[in-house]
């Protein structure tokens, strides 16, 4: 066991004891209920586990939390897919993904909420050129399983999101 | 008997009846030095030592991050298979920005996620890819310095026998055979090798 | 937990259990309906506007919806704690079972609760006939299947499961002795059809499936080899099957130099439906109420009640619940694997066994391979004749083998399905299928996607595209002259139901830049690889012939529309599908769409008795007297009957509530006299802007056209239900004086703010019973133009461009039917290139398999922008919309098959094709 404190979507839980081979899936699912973070493979391979991790440096990333022990994000600040939408109001994001139609079953869109969240937020501080964005996007999302979809509606809302605001996110041509 | 159970097959061996299959792993030894006097030629006896130690660097352990290409291998086979997400080394080999080793590849194995972790895992350099190459090939490779990141051999020895990445290849967590004997009985071979001259076998 | 009597079914089962689907009454915090009524009235509604989906707003934030997602904590009313289970499944089907050893678990990760098939005999719980086996392997027998359950172990905390969970997947804890080898068990079972056709396309058919029935076997021969009865030109079916099948056989037989025979043989593989949410339910017998509470996620809702209430029917008593509420929940994906599943049996024991407890059951990723249903991996033999002048198909025999796995399951559905399948688009004069589906000790196998006719139409399609390369003929000009027109006879011998389309989409294929550059394309390739481009085209079976749609539609007095109905949402938009039918009617897109639900229509009362497939016609012509009678009540989601049956209630319902509600409604607010001829031209209203129009009068809002109709006491609320059986049962009822014919067996209406009242049904015209004997008269038609580049040295395969066209009626939701159409291909790549289970051993049954070991096609396998989709309009403003999420798969296969064959000269002639057998192919 091992004393554990997390910020989650901004709300701090802990400091609580928790068991070492406890995974932080289990931890976000059957301690405290936070379903929103899907359990697909648990063997990292389908990401809909997946969560943000906002690292001290300012830099943010997607990590999966079914091989990952709780205690490994000890003193971490996440984001999970319910902490997206402000009063109700969803992200762009969220926004491009409903209006795409993006997903289907809706069981992997977590992940996908994640992924191109974070990968949105890195295009902010290093925009790339236009030539570079259908690459960078299919990258980004290879870690992530879709069954329903074939992708292509969740790649289109990430770039439909990204060319509606291409000051922001690309460099000039 | 030149078989080991590893540890963890050790477990799966207190079930009288349990079949064959499921996570029980058998590993492999390694001979040690002392077994290779009887060759007469130091030469020889040096090729034949390394040949013992490149059951280590040829197992798939060790290889599957050694790729030929951009890409690490999984499974416990020969014929394995490429990495499942496609990850790639990146500019580090650390992997790329989209996807980092260490997303999923924790500070230490997480046998509940069947997931193996190392502080600093990575892929090898491109320079050191040991992916369907001979022990010869391999010794040529590691001996090169403008391969080996400008190392003696005596650096590399070093590396190879102490580091603690390498080392997880004796301790890779349930479900993954480690690599023959011991990381103290490949650095005994390894000292061997070079106390006999570092000399590469001819394949 | 009160449940108030509106919201609550009164279906008495024989075993004399109500199986009251109930939904949980409203409180404070949302309950389980709430959070699975979608959008919700209050919530940002995307598909109010015509952009996103009813359920987008909830799956976007992480809402919880799936039966995965829901602890006892969740449910209003359960207990506050949740316990949970783990089945564990059997890793040897050689040797004798012998019993667990749980040595391993340490105090602390131990079990509260051990089932076991003794326990269950003990307790009187029965196996429902489609389940068939033991529910438990019971010691001292050998496992009849990799993947048996064996016990199922009920841990009190989430910690001792979990700690229990990892000891005994790494350290399996079952005891084996003696070897036996796999048991040998007899075939699930084994058709014939066989068609011979007149002579000419007007004439009868000489024989065929339609006429005669269908044939099966007098017995078995090493177990898998049906034996068929001896020849008889004039005997019973089965003899005069084989006489006529012999015959066609020994035509394909005989040299011939004016007719081509190719004899192919073709197998797939096995894979896992891959729905990534892997099962689970969660449930709680309330022993002092002697209620079960059961939350689950299936595509066949009223099935699994049913199945629920069969298995405890002849229990003991404190194992015979008086009444089990099951509760359905949103799926994460199923593609057929979700039909018919045994899971849910296994989460009520859970429950019946630990009394007082809410028990969870779920399968981590590990388990579902090991445990969930597979595709069937089939073996055929195809012989099939052409004329070299003409290019006109003579004769077809083949024979198809599947592989069933350990249960029946489905498999002989599939079986009879594929071979329905088995002559494609073509018109056929002469076709001798026989079909077996046998046992084995691998997963068992059953409904996915496809069901049958990928693997067939896939074995036929590479085939014909040989026989175009041996004939000399374009393989489009080839599928042309041999397409089955409108009106002609399929294998089985009746016609499809409306226009055949296959014509247009061999135009569409034709024309596009994929085929016209084939050539150029491949003179293009850089050094290294090779490019080829293949085609292929389908037509697929949606329907099953025991089709039901129960649908529920009412309009508060503020114009906002509410739909129940039992279709299942995986992930289809089935839900703003039904929206978007209903509003075609109403005006306006509903703000609350409850779907998988089987309750909510106790006012119809329906009763039911024998099975809809092989009822007679004289039992169907007594039973159909009873107003109340119908065929079957509620039917799974599954064989793409969500957009053509799932929907047609809602309309149908819509319609009504339209005529008899808001028509008259509206004749009040025009101040029009319902003996104004106007009144009569109802037709003639149209929907604009969210307001009511008709010529030269002033448009008017939903809302106060709802309103008057609450005010007037018209018509506010509609229960309908319908059967299909390739064919609508219809009836006729009276509403408001007037007669109302249409495609439903059974109606009810609601006035104002009043009761639902059932209203009696008169002159019903059920389908005949002779319809069981089509194979499918549904189908849509789709074909697949693809480019491959394969890189010799590696044998890599990449798509470079690909393109689908479908016809399917008209479109409720164009974005879904794109979305499927993308996602079907992604499967299809799979399916081809990646997907693979070994059956036995080395197979998922071993409990080891995962993602990773097992591979999917990833964003980059299907880049975005590869393929290009197209749907053909409709004939018609009206033609009723049809099933295509299964078609949109199947032409991609073979069409890669062929694009690699144009590439290397190499026909494949198994699945997957992998980069070592491309490889070896191109040294």
């Amino acid at each position: 066991m091992t004393s554990f404190t997390i910020k989650i979507n901004g709300k701090t839980h802990g400091p609580t004891e928790v068991r070492d081979d406890l995974s932080m899936n289990d931890y976000l699912r059957e301690y405290l209920g936070m379903t929103g973070t899907k359990f697909g493979c648990g063997a990292a391979q389908c990401l809909a586990c997946a969560v943000i991790v906002d690292d001290p440096d300012g830099t943010s990333r997607t990590s999966p939390t079914c091989v990952v022990p709780a205690i490994a994000f000890n003193g971490q600040s996440i984001r999970t897919v319910e902490g997206h939408a402000k009063d109700g109001e969803l992200s762009e994001l969220q926004r491009a993904f409903v209006t795409h139609f993006s997903f289907q079953c809706g069981y992997c869109t977590a992940g996908f909420v994640n992924e191109g969240q974070v990968l949105l937020e890195r295009l902010a501080k290093q925009p790339i050129a236009r030539g570079d964005l259908d690459k960078t996007i299919q990258d980004s999302l290879n870690g992530h399983i879709c069954r329903c979809t074939g992708y292509v509606k969740y790649h289109e809302a990430i770039r439909d999101v990204v060319l509606a605001n291409d000051q922001r996110y690309l460099t000039k041509a | 008997m030149n078989l080991l159970v590893a540890r963890i097959a050790a477990v799966g061996l207190a079930f009288a009846a349990v079949p064959a299959v499921a996570v029980e792993v058998v590993a492999g030894s390694l001979t040690a030095p002392a077994s290779f006097a009887g060759i007469a030629d130091a030469t020889a006896r040096s090729a034949a030592l390394f040949n013992e130690a490149a059951k280590v660097m040829t197992h798939p352990r060790c290889v599957n991050c050694h790729p030929v290409g951009d890409r690490p291998f999984q499974g416990d086979s020969a014929a394995n298979r490429p990495h499942q997400p496609p990850v790639v080394r990146g500019p580090d080999g650390f992997g790329a920005a989209t996807m980092r080793c260490a997303s999923c590849h924790q500070k230490a194995n997480f046998d509940p996620g069947r997931m193996p972790g190392h502080e600093h895992w990575h892929l090898a350099p491109a320079s050191m890819a040991w992916q369907g190459k001979t022990p010869g090939q391999i010794c040529q490779q590691v001996k090169d310095p403008a391969r080996n990141g400008n190392r003696t051999i005596a650096q590399v020895v070093e590396h190879m026998s102490h580091d603690t990445l390498v080392g997880w290849a004796w301790a890779p967590g349930v479900g993954r055979t480690p690599a023959p004997g011991t990381q103290a009985e490949f650095a005994a071979l390894l000292d061997a090798w070079v106390a006999t001259g570092a000399a590469c076998p001819a394949s | 937990m009160s449940v108030t009597r509106r919201e609550f079914v009164k279906l008495v089962t024989s075993s004399g259990i109500v199986l009251s689907l109930s939904r949980l009454s409203d409180a404070a915090e949302p309950t389980f309906r709430t959070r699975e009524t979608l959008p919700g009235s209050a919530a940002f509604n995307p598909s109010a506007m015509g952009k996103g989906r009813v359920d987008g707003m909830a799956k976007v934030t992480g809402a919880k919806l799936y039966a995965s997602d829901f602890r006892a904590a969740d449910l209003p009313g359960w207990p506050a704690a949740t316990s949970h289970a783990l089945l564990l499944r059997a890793n040897d089907a050689t040797r004798r079972y012998e019993g667990l050893d749980l040595s391993k678990l340490e105090p602390g990760m131990r079990p509260t609760v051990v089932v076991t098939e003794a326990d269950v005999k003990r307790a009187g719980i029965r196996v429902p006939d489609f389940y068939k086996g033991d529910l438990f392997c019971p010691v001292g027998t050998t496992p009849i299947y990799l993947g048996q359950p064996v016990a199922l172990l009920i841990f009190e905390t989430f910690d001792a499961y979990d700690r229990a969970r990892v000891v005994l997947r790494d350290n399996p804890p079952y005891k084996f002795g003696a070897t036996t080898g796999p048991a040998v068990l007899p075939p699930y079972g084994s058709n014939r059809f066989t068609r011979v056709a007149g002579a000419t396309a007007e004439a009868p058919d000489v024989f065929s499936p339609l006429l005669a029935g269908w044939a099966s076997p007098i017995g078995y021969k090493k177990a898998e080899i049906p034996l068929w009865a001896q020849a008889k030109q004039r005997g019973n079916t089965n003899a005069r099957a084989t006489f006529y099948g012999e015959e066609i056989r020994a035509e394909l037989a005989k040299a011939d130099p004016r007719t081509l025979v190719l004899d192919r043989n073709f197998t797939t593989q096995s894979i896992d439906p891959m729905f990534l949410e892997p099962e689970s339910g969660i449930a709680w017998y309330d022993a002092g109420k002697k209620a079960l509470e059961i939350v689950i996620g299936v595509q066949s809702p009223g099935e699994a009640g049913e199945t629920l209430a069969d298995l405890f029917g002849e229990a003991r008593g404190a194992f015979k619940p008086a009444q089990i509420n099951a509760h359905f929940a949103y799926i994460g994906g199923g593609f057929g694997g979700r039909d018919h599943t045994p899971l849910p049996m296994y989460v009520a024991l859970a429950a019946m066994f630990y009394p007082g407890h809410a028990v969870r059951l779920a399968h981590d990723r590990y388990q579902q391979f090991q445990g969930g249903i597979k595709r069937h991996a089939f073996k055929m033999r195809t012989v099939m004749s052409f004329d070299r002048a003409s290019g006109k198909m003579r004769a077809m025999a083949a024979d198809h083998q599947l592989d069933g796995g350990g249960l029946a399951n489905f498999s002989i559905n599939v079986a009879d399905v594929a071979a329905g399948s088995a002559t494609g688009i073509y018109d056929v004069p002469k076709a001798d299928i026989t079909t077996v589906a046998v046992h084995s000790r691998g997963v068992t196998a059953g409904s996915m996607r496809g069901y049958g006719t990928l693997q067939a139409m896939t074995a036929l399609e590479v085939l014909v595209d040989e026989a175009a390369t041996q004939l000399k003929i374009d393989p489009i000009e080839l599928r042309r002259r041999n397409a089955l027109p409108t009106n002609g006879r399929t294998n089985f011998g009746n016609t499809y139901e409306g226009v055949v389309r296959t014509p247009e989409i061999l135009d569409k294929l034709e024309a596009h830049a994929i085929w016209r550059d084939r050539a150029a394309e491949k003179g293009k390739a850089s050094s290294g690889w090779a490019v080829g481009t293949g085609v292929a085209c389908v037509t697929k079976d949606f329907g099953t012939g025991a089709d039901c749609t129960l649908a529920r539609v009412e309009i508060a007095p503020d114009g906002t529309i509410s739909i129940d109905s039992d279709v299942v949402e995986m992930g289809t938009a089935i839900g703003t599908a039904l929206a978007n039918r209903a509003a075609y009617s109403l005006g306006a897109v509903s703000t609350r769409v409850s779907v998988a639900r089987t309750d909510a229509y106790d006012a119809l009362g329906l009763v039911k008795s024998y099975d809809p497939y092989t009822i007679t016609q004289a039992q169907q012509d007594v039973a159909a007297r009873n107003p109340r009678w119908v065929p079957e009540i509620s039917s799974p989601s599954s064989a793409s009957v969500g957009a053509h049956i799932g929907t047609h209630g809602a309309n149908e319902a819509a319609r009504i509530l339209f005529r008899y509600g808001l028509w008259p409604a509206a004749l009040d607010l025009w101040g029009l006299a319902h003996s104004d001829p106007r009144a009569q031209q109802w037709a003639k209203a149209k929907w604009a802007g969210g307001k009511l129009t008709f010529p030269a009068l002033p448009p008017l809002a939903l809302a106060d056209v709802a309103a008057k109709a609450h005010a007037r006491k018209g018509v506010t609320g509609v229960m309908v239900h319908g059967f299909n059986r390739w064919a609508w049962a219809s009836a006729t009822f009276s509403i408001d004086g007037d007669a109302w014919t249409a495609d439903i067996d059974a109606l009810a209406v609601r006035r104002g703010g009043g009761e639902f009242i059932r209203l009696n049904r008169r002159a019903v015209k059920f389908p005949p019973t002779v319809f069981n004997r089509f194979s499918t008269a549904y189908t849509a038609a789709a074909g697949s133009l693809v480019r491959v580049e394969i890189e010799r040295a590696t044998g890599n395969l990449r798509i470079a461009k690909a393109y689908t066209v479908v016809e399917c009626g008209s479109v409720l939701v164009p974005e879904a039917v794109e979305g499927q159409m993308e996602g079907a291909f992604a499967m299809a790549v799979g399916y081809t290139l990646l997907e693979n289970l070994p059956l036995y051993e080395d197979g998922p049954g071993n409990g080891r398999w995962n993602l990773g070991q097992y591979v999917l096609a990833r964003a980059s396998d299907v880049p975005a922008g590869t393929l290009d989709t197209e749907i053909l309009p409709p004939l018609r403003p009206d033609d009723h919309p049809k099933g295509m999420a299964e078609v949109v798969m199947i032409p991609v296969v073979p069409a890669i098959l062929a694009a690699i064959n144009d590439a290397i000269g190499k026909r494949f002639d198994t699945l997957p094709v992998t980069p070592s057998m491309l490889k070896g192919a191109t040294a």
